[in-house]
């Protein structure tokens, strides 16, 4: 294949998946989607291996041909005009909010391309609103379970199970405009392919995109082989599962050799009974997410990238559950614990591509009344006081820009907005001083809130996430940031920490949330720090 | 005796200067580039247009009805931080909004990626005791000592500049004025501006932001602003001097210098205020603009006739939430350079040779093949004969350039230097879609209008990459920014948050938030301009606690019938619809901001026609091109001597002194009297 004729299809490739990234993005209807932009995009080739990816949530590079290959194995005789939908993590999703679309391509009779569009809903069924069931024992607690169907063929799409799914959510609406907007996107990839299949011939085109993950797989191993070979190990911690297990642990055992990795994570603890664990599918996401984020940021994503990894894995353990356990967590924890896990083993392989840990998750959800809306209730989710960025060789960590599995891909919502639409009053929001794990390159600063509840009666509020007792961990000499302490402060001035994981928790008009957001990890010795950096950060009140 | 209206545009390498007669007859001239002070390249630009002219310059400014100019004063400002030192006066306890950036970072896969500086450093963000609730009302009064102890804070650090901005201020401005009068009695002479003076619109980052913007550019703008109308007035003249502002308006240079954030996209809003000139003209509803340039290429859409704006916009990494032109800069252009990429493909961009060393061929020492050097070595530029024969071209250096990448790639260097003329046209392309579908628009309907100096050797081949069925090349391309500024209107643009708990206010609240908006406009409008004025209303509405508000167009609405809140919720509904292909008529809608724009009408005066008498020009001579994998020979026609109606063929090769037009084999052109090539695309 001519050099130039690949560059300009790989630059094609990519341009898809954006296109149909920013429709999904002006067609979806629920919050998560088009604000918090939780969703992904991808192409994949007749085989199910990952062409194209777009780049927004780093936790699903990688998850979706797994989603493609379920659908492939469910359904080994697709036709054109076929719609594909599934959700369950035990047949190649990640865990049930994320549903997938896939839409198969066709060109000369035969299969070509798979068109794939996940995207997290707002709800999914279920004991609790949202999906976060911290009490689930098993994955029927946590919503409605999709192993892969045809939701549609010959181009028109099956009315009656799209509202039998519907049903079985919170809000039948946000549900099918969602999923509405991900085949709007999954048909415009199909669409767009079809003028490429024509004018370079199935065969061509086919022969382009070997050629492209080749590329793709020479660049990733040309960067691995100028690290030195050898074996390391590393570790992190989940601080509970929300019943009787306290720091569970993710351990990667990781060998370098050429221009090839071995990711070795089956001496992880065995799996939880609360809702940490990991689907296959996200477990794998999450260690090409932890190699991505090791490689230059130019590497494309796709099949080619990830061929030199090599991934051990244990069913049973708290990085693999075996079907029937609960996994809605995951896609945060503990998809960032395993990339810590490898990035702590890694960093004595690649310091200057190591970065310290970001922060962990750790949402609250309030729901009630509102004096000045009589009859409507409100459900506000915590999007601020993020935690904050690792430090890196770099420079400092980026403050209050999030997690691992986004890394600075959500946004926060305007304060301004939330009080003038919610009973709640943000006496603070700054950065949290002394947050940030020292370093060469600190951490960035988590952010500190008091947001005080002025609701019309008591409000109930569920809890979901990790780190209050395991900060983001630090790198090469670079210190762990502070974890998470989250205190509900009563009226009468009694106080209460918040645990990570609880549900039906009551809150009462004037009562204060105070969340102090863990910082990120530091990156590099302290003792190397530029003095200067130190007064600067002590002339902006922030140690 | 003719008088003159003149439009300046310093956005490009060298400024441009546009003189349109009352005959209607049109002169560019050019002039130095002068960055260490643009006024100075103004005045030199007028120079040469009244050299032009055959006038002196004092006569030329005395005959003089009209001066609008677009700056990059405040861009560059920006770009290069070198902007006022400022300080941020702000609520205690959230002193940290501009640096939060509402938790975002670009690039999800450059963990390595520096945190940016933030335009006020910590210790500059001063907190002050005060707190308003979202309806306007005060929580905290401000305390005095606190306030007493910023205003020391900021003096000790020698400010040039200070922003005011508190929660809430969008609703109530109490505190902001009661702040700002106390700075401007302890630090005169000190730039003062207050977030609900910039835009009192609820959500404090992109206020915030905004605000800070505003007092870090505003003390550069004005100074720049100050001494082009004394170096003006010094030449001669005393008519008005207006300023392009980012929405594609103009106003008077006092107006640009209190909001000088409004002028950060200056620069670009020419060419897109030329563009719905060009629609007006009968250039078409749908145009799709194609600005390429040496580094960087500016696309934006008009549709139905007018330009899309948006209030997303970042310069130089910095939020301003203004109404601005929506325009979409891409990352290559003409000097952009075809490499290896790491990958081990053809690349090209995002490095550009910029203006040094220039592309291989200038000759000032560039070794690596831009896409300049890739058109000069497929015959597209004749080296000769390089804008209008100013400039020679450098072939063999280029087929040096291009050859040593050949290599590496290990293909013929004609292949190669094709490949990065179809590269930059795929990722131009792709651009185009792109910023297309975001903005829920389906390119094939429009045009593509192209200028700027780069873009008429790939406009068509950009044209049908996208599957469009038209391009146009104005005669005028390369001064078309300066042309655009003389065909558009004053323009003044307010805006009010009006958000509570509720969906809508009531009707006569509605009445009195858009009353007082365009009453506050005409009365300022009134201060500048004496004409017809009209207003027109739209208002940022959306679903329930959707995120994202879409701008609705209020232009039928009855506003003293009955009902007006539906009135307004069935726009927005329709509105919805139209972009998003459903809507929700159960659920509750909310207005969050009410808009008004006051817009005085400016005479353009009669446009320039062009003769077809004359008959059709012959060509100058012909040139071996390589085009779609074949050798041949075009012909080359001379732009400016093409009749009206006149038809011609591609391949071909139609050239002016500032810009090449390539026609592709099945592009069909045709001159329009009007002043454009016409082109056809099979």
């Amino acid at each position: 294949m001519d050099p130039v004729t690949l560059a300009v299809l790989d630059n094609r490739l990519r341009a898809i998946v954006e296109e149909m990234g920013e429709a999904m993005l002006r067609t979806s209807y629920s919050q998560i989607l088009n604000s918090s932009r939780d969703f992904s995009i991808a192409l994949c080739d007749a085989q199910c291996r990952l062409v194209a990816q777009a780049d927004h949530i780093p936790v699903h590079v990688g998850a979706m041909p797994w989603a493609a290959k379920a659908i492939a194995e469910a359904f080994p005789n697709p036709v054109e005009g076929d719609t594909y939908l599934l959700n369950d993590p035990y047949f190649g999703g990640s865990h049930l909010p994320d549903l997938t679309i896939v839409i198969p391509v066709f060109a000369e009779s035969a299969l070509r391309f798979w068109s794939v569009v996940r995207a997290h809903h707002s709800d999914i069924g279920g004991a609790t609103h949202g999906g976060y069931n911290p009490g689930a024992t098993e994955i029927w607690q946590e919503g409605v379970r999709i192993p892969p169907i045809r939701l549609g063929e010959g181009g028109t799409l099956r009315d009656d199970l799209i509202r039998m799914l519907a049903t079985n959510t919170r809000i039948p609406r946000d549900f099918t405009g969602d999923l509405m907007a991900m085949i709007g996107a999954a048909r415009l990839g199909e669409q767009r392919l079809k003028p490429l299949l024509a004018k370079y011939g199935a065969d061509g085109l086919e022969a382009a995109v070997s050629a492209i993950l080749d590329l793709s797989e020479k660049h990733a191993r040309r960067i691995l082989a100028a690290w030195p070979d050898g074996e390391w190990r590393g570790e992190a911690f989940l601080d509970d599962d929300g019943f009787d297990r306290v720091d569970v642990a993710i351990r990667a055992r990781v060998v370098k050799q050429g221009d090839s990795l071995t990711v070795d994570l089956s001496e992880s603890d065995p799996q939880t009974t609360g809702f940490v664990n990991s689907s296959y599918p996200n477990m794998r996401s999450a260690v090409a997410m932890a190699f991505a984020f090791l490689l230059d940021p130019e590497v494309a994503k796709n099949d080619g990238a990830f061929r030199p990894i090599e991934v051990i894995a244990r069913e049973g353990t708290v990085v693999w559950a075996k079907p029937g356990a609960p996994v809605t967590m995951c896609t945060s924890h503990c998809s960032n614990e395993i990339v810590e896990a490898i990035i702590r083993a890694l960093q004595h392989c690649c310091p200057e591509r190591a970065m310290g840990g970001w922060g962990r998750r750790f949402r609250v959800a309030i729901t009630g009344q509102d004096a000045r809306r009589p009859g409507r209730r409100f459900v506000w989710h915590l999007f601020q006081a993020r935690p904050g960025g690792g430090g890196s060789a770099g420079g400092d960590g980026w403050s209050t820009s999030g997690e691992w599995h986004s890394a600075g891909g959500l946004k926060f919502g305007s304060v301004e907005m939330a009080e003038a639409r919610f009973p709640l009053l943000f006496e603070s929001h700054e950065y949290r001083p002394g947050s940030a794990g020292d370093g060469q390159f600190r951490g960035g600063f988590g952010g500190r809130l008091s947001l005080k509840v002025e609701s019309d009666g008591p409000c109930r509020a569920n809890t979901a996430g990790d780190g209050v007792r395991h900060g983001a961990a630090g790198m090469c000499g670079g210190e762990d940031g502070k974890p998470h302490h989250y205190v509900l402060r009563r009226t009468d001035g009694t106080e209460r920490v918040l645990k990570t994981k609880e549900v039906g928790l009551t809150i009462n008009p004037g009562d204060r949330v105070i969340v102090e957001a863990g910082g990120g990890g530091g990156w590099g010795d302290p003792a190397k720090r530029d003095p200067a950096a130190r007064e600067r950060d002590a002339a902006e009140g922030l140690v | 005796m003719l008088t003159y209206r003149i439009g300046i545009d310093v956005g490009g390498t060298f400024p441009d200067v546009v003189g349109i007669a009352s005959d209607g007859s049109q002169t560019l001239a050019k002039a130095a580039s002068t960055p260490a002070d643009q006024s100075e390249g103004v005045v030199n630009g007028l120079a040469n247009l009244a050299k032009a002219l055959g006038l002196d310059l004092a006569t030329l400014l005395g005959r003089t009805e009209r001066i609008v100019h677009g700056t990059t004063v405040a861009t560059n400002a920006l770009l290069e931080k070198k902007g006022a030192r400022l300080a941020l006066l702000t609520t205690e306890g959230h002193r940290d909004v501009i640096e939060m950036r509402e938790g975002l970072k670009p690039e999800r896969y450059n963990m390595r990626m520096p945190a940016p500086a933030p335009l006020v450093p910590r210790r500059l963000r001063l907190p002050v005791a005060e707190r308003l609730r979202a309806d306007g009302s005060v929580l905290t009064p401000l305390d005095p000592a606190s306030l007493a102890a910023a205003i020391e804070a900021a003096k000790a650090e020698g400010v040039e500049a200070v922003a005011i901005a508190f929660l809430h201020a969008w609703a109530q401005p109490v505190h902001e004025n009661q702040a700002a009068e106390a700075v401007r009695a302890a630090l005169p002479g000190v730039f003062v501006t207050t977030s609900a003076e910039v835009l009192p619109q609820i959500k404090e980052f992109e206020r915030f932001s905004t605000t800070a913007v505003n007092a870090y550019v505003g003390p550069v703008v004005s100074r720049y602003l100050a001494k082009l109308a004394g170096r003006l007035e010094g030449a001669g003249y005393a008519g008005p001097l207006f300023v392009i502002l980012s929405h594609g308006g103009i106003a008077p240079v006092e107006e640009a210098a209190r909001l000088a954030v409004g002028t950060a996209l200056s620069g670009p809003a020419g060419g897109v205020a030329a563009a719905v000139a060009l629609a007006k003209e009968g250039l078409g509803q749908d145009l799709i603009t194609f600005d390429m340039g040496g580094t960087s290429t500016d696309i934006a859409l008009v549709v139905g006739g007018e330009a899309a704006l948006g209030r997303g916009r970042e310069v130089g990494g910095e939020r301003i939430a203004l109404e601005s032109l929506d325009i979409v800069t891409l990352g290559a252009g003409g000097g952009s350079i075809g490499h290896l990429g790491p990958g081990g493909t053809l690349q090209v961009g995002p490095r550009s040779a910029g203006a040094v060393p220039g592309p291989a061929c200038y000759g000032q020492g560039g070794t690596e093949p831009t896409v300049t050097d890739a058109n000069l070595v497929l015959g597209y530029l004749d080296p000769a004969n390089f804008l209008g024969g100013a400039k020679t071209l450098d072939l063999e250096a280029a087929q040096a350039a291009v050859a040593r990448l050949a290599a590496q790639l290990g293909i013929p260097p004609l292949d190669c230097a094709a490949g990065i003329h179809a590269l930059v046209n795929a990722r131009m392309a792709d651009g185009v879609r792109v910023a297309t579908v975001r903005r829920g628009v389906d390119p094939r309907d429009s045009a593509l209008l192209a200028f700027g100096g780069a873009a008429g050797l790939h406009a068509t081949a950009v044209a049908r990459e996208l599957g469009l069925k038209r391009a146009a090349v104005p005669l005028f391309a390369a001064g078309l920014s300066a042309w655009g500024m003389l065909h558009t209107d004053l323009r003044y643009e307010l805006a009010q948050s009006a958000v509570g708990a509720g969906g809508i206010p009531a009707d006569a609240e509605l009445r009195r938030l858009f009353d007082s908006l365009e009453s506050q406009g005409r009365s300022r409008m009134a201060g500048w301009y004496q004409g017809e004025v009209t207003a027109r209303r739209s208002a940022d509405m959306r679903y329930g606690e959707q995120v994202f508000e879409i701008a609705v167009p209020l232009d039928g609405i009855a506003w003293d019938g009955p009902d007006l809140a539906g009135q307004l919720r069935a726009a927005f509904h329709a509105r919805h619809r139209a972009l998003f292909t459903y809507d929700l008529p159960e659920e509750e809608v909310v207005l969050v901001n009410a808009r008004v724009a006051v817009v005085g009408a400016l005479p353009m005066g009669e446009a320039a026609r062009r003769e077809g008498a004359s008959g059709p020009a012959a060509p100058l001579g012909t040139r071996r091109i390589a085009i779609d994998g074949m050798v041949q020979e075009a012909p080359v026609f001379g732009f400016d001597a093409l009749a009206a109606g006149q038809e011609i063929a591609g391949p071909a090769l139609i050239e002016s002194a500032t810009t090449t037009v390539l026609l592709r084999p099945g592009d069909a052109a045709r001159m329009d009297g009007r002043g454009w090539l016409d082109i056809a695309l099979t």
